[in-house]
C-alpha cells in the first residue's frame, strides 16, 4: 500500500529501456484486438509468460490473473446467453426472457466466449507486466519522449510524487482521528462513509495547503520561464534499446499486414471453421511469437553489453 | 488550427470512416475496422485533445499544483476503497472539484485519477476509459454549476453519473468481447455490471449529501487564494492625472 506495485527487482526485464517495454505491451495489446484465430490469441498469451517469469513478477501475476478469470466467465456466460447465429443448438430453454427471447446455447457462441477470453488474458497479461516491471516515472518520461502535451504530463508526474506524501498523510490523520475516539470502521456503509469523511476533509485541507507549497516552490525555480527543461533522469537509447524498440513494434507489423491478407481471423458464425493451420499459417504465428519473444534474448544481451 | 481540434476532425473522419466502411464489404480496410480498437483509438484522441486544451488554459504553477493534488487525493482515496469495488470517493471529489475549477480542471482531475491509482490497481486498456468516464464527470460537473442548482441536484447528477460511468466503462467490454454487437447485447452487458453501478451511485449520493457542500467551501477558499489578480500598473493617466506605477 505504500508505494507503488513497480519493484525494482533487478532483472533483465526491470532493466530493459521503458520505450521498449510500453511499444511490446502496445503489440500486444494491438495483436490480441485485431487477431481472433484462438490459436493465435492463446500463443500471443503464452508468449507473455516467459517475460513474466524472467521478471520475476509472476506470484504477483497469478494474483491479477484471478481477477481475469471472473472477467473471463461473464464472458463466456454473456457470449453464450446472447448470440443465436450459431448453427449447433447445445441447450434450447423452453421460457421467453423479456430482452433477450428465448435464450439458446449454441457451441459457436461457447467457442466465441473461449476465444475472447484468450484474448482478453493475452491482454491483462502484458499490462500486468507493464504495472510491474516499468516504473511510473520512467511511463512519464516516455510520454514527453513522445511529444505528448507537456503540462500534462507534469500534472501526472507531480501527482506520482505527491502519492506516498499523501498516503502518510492519511494514515496520519486516521490515527489522530482514532486517538479523539472516532470509530471509523464501524456500522453500516452510510455510517462508514461519515467516518471517512473525518479523513477526507482534513485530508484536502491540508494537502491544498501543501499545493500553495510546491507552487511556490515551482515558481521560485522560474517555471515556465523558458521554453525547455532539463530532466535529472534521462532515457538514453542505446543500440540495444533501439533494437528493442524495433523489434517490439516488428510484430504489430507483421499482424496488421497478416491481417490485410486474410492470416490470423477465424469463423466462428454461423458455424466453426477449421481450427487446423496450414503450414504457412503455422510459419507465420512460430515467427510472430519469435519476434515477440526477441525482447526477452535483448534483455539478456543488454546485460552481457552492461556488464561488459 | 488548434492542437485539439485536429484530433477532434481525426476524431469525426475516423467515425465517418467506421461508419461508412460496412457498407462496402469488400474494403481491405474492413478487417482492421475491429470495434474494440476503434473506440479505444477514439478515446485516446478526445484524451489527447481534452490534454491540449489544458496546455491553453494552465497558465501556471499554482493551476498544475492545484489539480495535480485533486487528482492524488482523488486517486488515494480511491485504493483503500478497492476492496469495497465501486463505492469510492474518487467521484464525488471530482464532481466538487469540476464544479468549483471549471471544465478543464475538472477533466485533469478526473483524467489523473485512475491514471495514477491504477499504478497501484493495476494498468490496462480499462485505464483510457477511466480517464474519459472520469473526465466527462469534471467537465459536466462545470456546466451544472451555469444552471445555478443546488447541492440536492448535485447528489442526483452523482447517482447519474453512477451508472453512465458503468455504460463507458462497459464500451470496452463490449466492443471487444462480445458478439453480435446489438442494443440487445448491450443491454446485457449493461445488466451484468448493474449492481456495481448501483453501489457507485449510492455511494456518491452519500458522499456528495454528506459533506459535498463542506467540500465545494473548502474548494472555493483555495480557489481564491490560488486565483490573485496581479496588480498591472497602468499606463493611462488617472482622474488626478498622475500616471500609475511612474
Amino acid at each position: 500500500m505504500r508505494s507503488f506495485r513497480y519493484r525494482d527487482k533487478g532483472t533483465v526485464i526491470h532493466r530493459l529501456n521503458p520505450v521498449g517495454k510500453l511499444a511490446w505491451v502496445g503489440s500486444i495489446l494491438l495483436l490480441a484486438l485485431i487477431l481472433d484465430n484462438p490459436l493465435f490469441l492463446l500463443f500471443l498469451f503464452l508468449s507473455t509468460l516467459p517475460l513474466a517469469i524472467a521478471a520475476r513478477v509472476w506470484r504477483e501475476w497469478l494474483s491479477f490473473m484471478k481477477f481475469a478469470i471472473y472477467l473471463c466467465i461473464a464472458i463466456i456466460i454473456i457470449n453464450a446467453l446472447v448470440s443465436s447465429h450459431g448453427t449447433h443448438v447445445l441447450v434450447q430453454f423452453p421460457f421467453r426472457l423479456p430482452v433477450m427471447g428465448a435464450p439458446t446455447i449454441t457451441l459457436e457462441a461457447i467457442f466465441y466466449g473461449v476465444g475472447m477470453s484468450l484474448r482478453l488474458l493475452a491482454i491483462i497479461s502484458a499490462f500486468t507486466i507493464l504495472t510491474f516491471t516499468v516504473h511510473p516515472d520512467d511511463v512519464m518520461l516516455t510520454m514527453i519522449k513522445m511529444k505528448l502535451p507537456y503540462k500534462s504530463v507534469l500534472v501526472t508526474s507531480l501527482s506520482t510524487r505527491f502519492i506516498p506524501t499523501l498516503i502518510d498523510d492519511v494514515e496520519r490523520i486516521t490515527d489522530v482521528q482514532r486517538s479523539r475516539g472516532l470509530e471509523l470502521d464501524k456500522g453500516n456503509l452510510a455510517n462508514r462513509i461519515r467516518g471517512r469523511a473525518s479523513v477526507i476533509i482534513p485530508l484536502l485541507s491540508n494537502s491544498l495547503d501543501r499545493a500553495v507549497q510546491v507552487a511556490e516552490a515551482m515558481e521560485s525555480r522560474a517555471f515556465g520561464a523558458g521554453r525547455g527543461r532539463t530532466f535529472y533522469k534521462g532515457i538514453r537509447m542505446s543500440l540495444i534499446d533501439v533494437l528493442t524498440l524495433a523489434f517490439a513494434l516488428l510484430p504489430c507489423a507483421l499482424g496488421i499486414v497478416m491481417r490485410l491478407s486474410g492470416y490470423g481471423n477465424y469463423q466462428y458464425y454461423p458455424t466453426l471453421g477449421g481450427i487446423a493451420l496450414s503450414s504457412l499459417e503455422w510459419s507465420l504465428l512460430v515467427l510472430l511469437v519469435f519476434l515477440l519473444l526477441a525482447i526477452l534474448l535483448l534483455a539478456y544481451v543488454k546485460e552481457r553489453v552492461d556488464l561488459d | 488550427m488548434r492542437k485539439s481540434h485536429v484530433c477532434l476532425a481525426l476524431i469525426f473522419a475516423i467515425g465517418t470512416v467506421a461508419f461508412i466502411m460496412p457498407i462496402f464489404p469488400s474494403s481491405p480496410l474492413n478487417i482492421l475496422l475491429n470495434w474494440g480498437l476503434v473506440s479505444v483509438v477514439l478515446v485516446v484522441l478526445a484524451i489527447v485533445a481534452f490534454f491540449f486544451e489544458f496546455e491553453g488554459a494552465a497558465i501556471g504553477s499554482k493551476e498544475i499544483a492545484l489539480v495535480a493534488m485533486l487528482g492524488t487525493i482523488a486517486a488515494v482515496l480511491r485504493i483503500p476503497f478497492a476492496a469495497v469495488p465501486s463505492v469510492q470517493p474518487s467521484t464525488y471529489l471530482i464532481i466538487c472539484s469540476g464544479y468549483v475549477f471549471g471544465p478543464v480542471a475538472g477533466f485533469m482531475v478526473g483524467a489523473i485519477t485512475p491514471l495514477v491509482s491504477n499504478f497501484f490497481l493495476g494498468q490496462g486498456p480499462w485505464t483510457v476509459y477511466q480517464i474519459f468516464a472520469w473526465g466527462l464527470v469534471g467537465v459536466t460537473a462545470a456546466y451544472l454549476r451555469r444552471f445555478g442548482l443546488n447541492i440536492k441536484w448535485l447528489i442526483v447528477f452523482g447517482i447519474l453519473w453512477g451508472y453512465v460511468f458503468g455504460a463507458i466503462m462497459n464500451i470496452w467490454f463490449w466492443t471487444s468481447f462480445v458478439y453480435p454487437l446489438t442494443l440487445k447485447t448491450f443491454v446485457i452487458a449493461q445488466l451484468n455490471t448493474v449492481w456495481f453501478d448501483t453501489f457507485h451511485a449510492a455511494g456518491n449520493a452519500i458522499f456528495l449529501g454528506l459533506f459535498g457542500k463542506k467540500t465545494i467551501i473548502i474548494l472555493e477558499r483555495f480557489r481564491k487564494k490560488f486565483q490573485w489578480v496581479t496588480f498591472k500598473p497602468s499606463l493611462e493617466p488617472g482622474p488626478d492625472g498622475h500616471v500609475l506605477g511612474s
